[in-house]
C-alpha cells in the first residue's frame, strides 16, 4: 500500500496579528506550522502503512515550508516532494489540486491519498474534492478514523451536530481528514537527525508538464463587502386553538422543533433526480436554457 | 539510512546545548577550526525561550568573528545616549550621556539594542553556515557518564543519547546540566533576579523625537530607586527601531519578602511621572519574563570537570553593577573560551580536567573572570538596602529643594543635602560606611 | 501610558501546549506552606491560592522561568523541569 499525504505550511492564527487601523499584517510577529488536519492525516496514514507499504509527504509551497516536509521525515515519511513556482506567491483550491495531481501524477500514483479536512488559513476544505476530480477518484471528507482491508476503506465521517455516518469506499481514493483525529507522534532522536540533513526534492511546472497559464484560474474577486442584514425573525405565536396548558407548554419551549427533513430511497440515479428537483424547487439552479 | 545519518552511532567532537549567545559563539568557533559540532536548543528557533534587555556591548566580539557584522545582522538601534536615573515616586534625578566620539555614532558601533528571538536566531544561523549541526526543539534532560567522566547527553526523545567528546552547557541562568554534573549548587533566590519586560511598538518618527535620536541612533535608561517600590531592582527603558522595550528587574528574595508581584511593579513603573510620557500611544507587543544570575563573583560555579566546560548565563557571567549591566557580551567570551579549549583538547585527544582547566585561563585572556573579580563586591553593594531605597530618594529630595525657588534664603549645597539626608532617615556614619564601599567596589 | 491588564500580557506570547505537564505541584506540601512565594513571584500568575490553603497551578502559560522553583526550594513542593523541545512559550520579539 502506498500512501501519499498533503501537508500545507500555514501561518499558525495565534500568531496572526492585524494592525487595526491599517489592517497589514505583521509578517515579523507571524510563525507558521504544519496544519494541525495535515498532521492527523500524516499520523493516519503512519499508523496504516504496511511493512512493504510506502507514505510519501508532498506540498505546495515556497522554501519555507521545507520544514513540513523535513517534520513528516523525522516522523518516519519515506519520501517528500515540494512543488512550486518561483514566481507564485499564493495558491488558491483549484491551482494547489491542479498542482497535486500532477506531482503526484509523475511521481507514481499511490492506492490512497489523504489530505487534512481543511486549512486552518482559508479553510474552504476544496482541495481534497478537486484533487479527487482531477485525478477520477471517489472523494470522502470530513473522516474521523477509517480502516484498510482488501483495497477498500471503511469510514468513519463527521456530520453535522455531532451525527456520524460509516461508509466504504473502493481504492484508490482521496479521504480528507479531520483535524485532531490522531495526535501527531513526536520524532525520535535519529529521525529528527536524518530530516535536519535530508535533501528535498522539488519539483518546478515544467517538471511537471504544466506552464503557468495552465494555473490562471479565473477567479472571483470581492468588490464590495458588506455587513450582514439582519433577516426578519418568526416569532413564535402558539397555535390558539390548543388547549392553555398546550399553549404554554408551546411558550416554554421556546417553539424549537424538530427541523423537518426528508429522506428519499432509490438508486444512485433516482436520488440524484430527487436532489436536482429538491433544488430546482427551492430555485436553487438555473432553469436550462 | 546510512550509519552516518543515524544518531545512535553518529558521535561529535563538541555538544553544545543551548542556541544563545554562548552556545552560538562557541559553536561557530568550533565549527571554523574543523571539529564535528551539534547544537542543540529546546526552543523551536533559537532564540525562541530567550529574553534581555536588550542591550548588547559585544559588536567588537562579533565584529571580530564576522566583520562589520551589523550591516546583515538585526540590529535594532546603535547606542549613543544613556542615561542612569535616579528615582523618587514624585521625582528623577538623571546622569544623561550623549556621545559622537567614534564608536557611539559611527562604526566599528560600541553597543546596540536587539531583540533576542531575532538576534539569537541570526547568530546561530552563522554558527550552522560555518559547519555546525543546530538542532532546534529539542530538550537536553541528563547528561550521559562514562565513570567520573562526561561522555554526551541524552535528549528527551527516543533514541536520545548522543555522544560527543567534549560537551559545553550553555544551557542558562537555571542550568540543569551544571547542577547534574555537580558543578553548581541550588542557587539562592538572593542570587537571582525576575526581569519582566514589555516590548511597546511605537512609530520610529515619534522614537527620534521623543528620545532626541538622529536616524538609526538609540538610547538606554536605567532606573534605580521607586520604580521598584521597596523591592530591590532596578528598572530599564530602550528604544528599538520602532518599539520601546522596557522593564523592572527584581530580586526574588526581595520579592518573596515584600510580597510584591512582577507585572505589578512593571505597571508602576509605567505609571511613573518620568516614564509615562516615553510610552504614551505605545501598544504592547510582548510581555515575557526571564531570572538573570544577579550575584557575580560569588555565584560562580566549578566551570569544568571531565569532558564538559559550562559558560554564559549558566556559568553566572551576567555582571550587575549598577554601571555596567552585561550579559551578552560575556556570555560570548566565554563560550569562546570554552571553544578555545575544546578546539584544543580535540587536537591533544585529551579531555580530561587536566586540559579543561586551560578553560580559566582562556576566560581570563578574554577578560570575563578579571572583569568579574575586579566587580565582585559590587553586586551587594548595588541590592543594599541604602543603594536601593535611601540614596535615589535623597537625590530626588536634594535636587527638589536644590531647583525649587521660593524666596526663602538660598542654602549652600552641604547644608542642603545634610537636611535632605536626615529627612530621608539617612545617618552621616552610613554615608561615610557606604563611601568605603563604593570605593572598594568601583575605584580601584 | 500604556496600561496593560494580565490578560492582555499572557495573549501577546505564543503557547504551544504539551499535553504533559512539566511543572507539577505537590498540593499537600503547599497545605502546610505559610508563604506560598510561587503565588507572588509567578510572573504569569499561574499559581492560584485555594480556600482550603493548598495551590491550584497551571502549567499551560508557562514562561519557564524557574522563578518558582527557585523561591520554592525549601519547601520543595515544585518539580520543575523543562516542557519538550518545541512546546511551551515562543517569544518573538523579547
Amino acid at each position: 500500500m502506498r500512501i501519499a499525504v498533503c501537508l500545507s505550511c500555514l501561518p499558525d492564527p495565534e500568531t496572526v496579528e492585524v494592525d487595526p487601523l491599517t489592517g497589514a499584517i505583521d509578517a515579523g510577529r507571524t510563525l507558521y506550522v504544519l496544519n494541525p488536519a495535515d498532521a492527523a492525516a500524516l499520523e493516519l496514514a503512519l499508523r496504516l502503512r504496511s511493512d512493504d507499504g510506502t507514505v510519501r509527504a508532498v506540498t505546495i509551497g515556497p522554501d519555507e515550508a521545507e520544514t513540513v516536509l523535513r517534520d513528516a521525515l523525522a516522523v518516519g515519511a519515506d519520501a517528500v516532494l515540494r512543488v512550486w513556482e518561483d514566481q507564485r506567491t499564493a495558491t488558491r483550491p483549484a491551482a494547489t489540486s491542479l498542482l497535486l495531481a500532477a506531482a503526484l501524477s509523475t511521481e507514481g500514483l499511490p492506492d490512497l491519498i489523504l489530505c487534512g479536512a481543511r486549512s486552518l488559513a482559508g479553510g474552504s476544505g476544496k482541495v481534497p474534492a478537486l484533487l479527487a476530480e482531477r485525478l477520477g477518484w471517489p472523494v470522502v471528507t470530513d473522516v474521523l478514523s477509517f480502516e484498510l482491508s482488501d483495497g477498500r476503506a471503511r469510514f468513519v465521517r463527521r456530520l453535522a451536530r455531532g451525527a456520524r455516518s460509516e461508509g466504504e469506499v473502493t481504492l484508490p481514493a482521496v479521504l480528507a481528514v479531520e483535524a485532531g483525529s490522531a495526535p501527531l507522534r513526536y520524532a525520535g532522536l535519529p529521525g529528527l537527525m536524518a530530516a535536519k540533513r535530508a535533501e528535498i526534492p522539488v519539483r518546478h511546472l515544467p517538471d511537471l508538464g504544466l506552464a503557468p497559464m495552465d494555473l490562471a484560474f479565473p477567479s472571483a474577486t470581492a468588490e464590495a463587502a458588506m455587513p450582514p442584514y439582519p433577516r426578519p425573525r418568526e416569532i413564535f405565536i402558539p397555535d390558539s386553538a390548543s388547549a392553555p396548558h398546550e399553549r404554554v407548554a408551546q411558550i416554554l419551549s421556546a417553539g424549537v422543533a424538530q427541523k423537518a427533513g426528508r429522506i428519499i430511497d432509490g438508486s444512485p440515479e433516482e436520488l440524484a433526480d430527487a436532489i436536482l428537483a429538491f433544488l430546482g424547487e427551492h430555485g436553487l439552479l438555473e432553469e436550462p436554457a | 539510512m546510512s550509519a552516518n545519518a543515524n544518531g545512535r552511532s553518529e558521535r561529535f567532537d563538541v555538544i553544545i546545548v543551548g542556541a544563545g549567545p554562548a552556545g552560538s559563539a562557541a559553536a561557530l568557533l568550533c565549527a571554523r577550526a574543523g571539529l564535528k559540532v551539534l547544537l542543540i536548543e529546546r526552543g523551536e528557533y533559537p532564540g525562541a525561550k530567550n529574553v534581555s534587555g536588550a542591550v548588547f556591548y559585544g559588536s567588537a566580539i562579533v565584529d571580530a568573528l564576522i566583520p562589520n557584522w551589523w550591516e546583515q545582522a538585526p540590529v535594532e538601534r546603535h547606542v549613543c545616549r544613556r542615561d542612569l536615573v535616579l528615582m523618587s515616586p514624585t521625582t528623577a534625578v538623571s546622569l544623561d550621556f550623549r556621545s559622537a566620539a567614534p564608536g557611539y555614532v559611527a562604526p566599528p558601533y560600541n553597543a546596540f539594542t536587539i531583540l533576542r528571538p531575532k538576534f539569537d536566531r541570526w547568530f546561530a544561523a552563522q554558527a550552522e553556515a560555518a559547519g555546525a549541526f543546530l538542532l532546534t526543539s529539542t530538550v537536553v534532560d541528563d547528561l550521559l557518564w562514562e565513570g567520573s567522566r562526561v561522555v554526551g547527553v541524552k535528549v528527551r526523545r527516543d533514541e536520545g543519547e548522543v555522544r560527543g567528546d567534549v560537551v559545553i552547557a550553555c544551557d542558562g541562568v537555571n542550568s540543569w546540566l551544571a547542577r547534574k554534573a555537580g558543578l553548581q549548587r541550588e542557587l539562592e533566590t538572593h542570587e537571582l533576579a525576575l526581569g519582566v519586560k514589555e516590548v511597546i511598538g511605537l512609530d520610529e518618527a515619534v522614537i527620534r523625537q521623543r528620545f532626541h535620536l538622529n536616524g538609526e541612533e538609540g538610547m538606554a535608561l536605567e532606573y534605580l530607586g521607586a520604580v521598584t517600590e521597596e523591592v530591590h531592582g532596578g528598572a530599564f527603558l530602550y528604544t528599538n527601531k520602532t518599539s520601546l522595550s522596557l522593564g523592572v528587574i527584581a530580586q526574588l528574595s526581595s520579592l518573596v519578602e515584600h510580597k510584591k508581584r512582577p507585572y505589578d511593579l512593571l505597571e508602576t513603573f509605567k505609571a511613573h511621572p518620568a516614564v509615562a510620557p516615553l510610552v504614551r500611544g505605545g501598544t504592547l507587543r510582548e510581555y515575557s519574563a526571564h531570572l538573570i544570575p544577579e550575584a557575580g563573583w560569588k555565584m560562580i560555579p566549578d566551570l569544568y570537570t571531565d569532558g564538559m566546560m559550562v559558560a554564559g548565563d549558566a556559568a553566572g557571567f551576567c555582571l550587575s553593577t549598577g554601571i555596567y549591566i552585561e550579559g551578552i557580551n560575556y556570555a560570548m567570551q566565554s563560550g569562546l573560551a570554552a571553544a578555545e579549549v575544546a578546539i584544543d583538547a580535540c587536537r591533544r585527544r585529551d579531555f580530561s580536567r587536566s586540559v579543561l582547566r586551560l578553560y580559566l585561563d582562556a576566560l581570563r585572556r578574554r577578560n570575563v573572570l578579571t572583569d568579574f573579580q575586579a566587580y565582585r563586591h559590587a553586586p551587594s553593594f548595588v541590592n543594599g538596602e541604602r543603594l536601593q531605597n535611601l540614596y535615589p530618594e535623597l537625590a530626588a529630595l536634594a535636587s527638589e529643594a536644590l531647583f525649587r525657588v521660593d524666596g526663602n534664603r538660598k542654602q549652600k549645597l552641604l547644608p542642603l543635602y545634610w537636611r535632605s539626608l536626615r529627612k530621608v532617615g539617612g545617618k552621616p556614619s552610613h554615608v561615610l560606611r557606604d563611601l568605603y564601599q563604593v570605593t572598594r567596589a568601583y575605584l580601584w | 501610558m500604556v496600561i496593560t491588564t494580565h490578560d492582555e500580557k499572557i495573549r501577546t506570547a505564543r503557547f504551544k501546549v504539551d499535553d504533559r505537564p512539566h511543572i507539577v505541584v505537590d498540593g499537600e506540601k503547599c497545605r502546610s506552606c505559610a508563604v506560598q512565594s510561587c503565588v507572588t513571584v509567578c510572573p504569569a500568575n499561574l499559581f492560584v491560592p485555594l480556600d482550603d490553603g493548598s495551590v491550584l497551578f497551571n502549567y499551560e502559560q508557562c514562561f519557564e522561568c524557574g522563578a518558582c522553583y527557585f523561591v520554592c526550594a525549601e519547601e520543595g513542593a515544585i518539580h520543575w523541569t523543562y516542557p519538550r523541545g518545541g512546546y511551551g512559550v515562543t517569544f518573538r520579539e523579547s
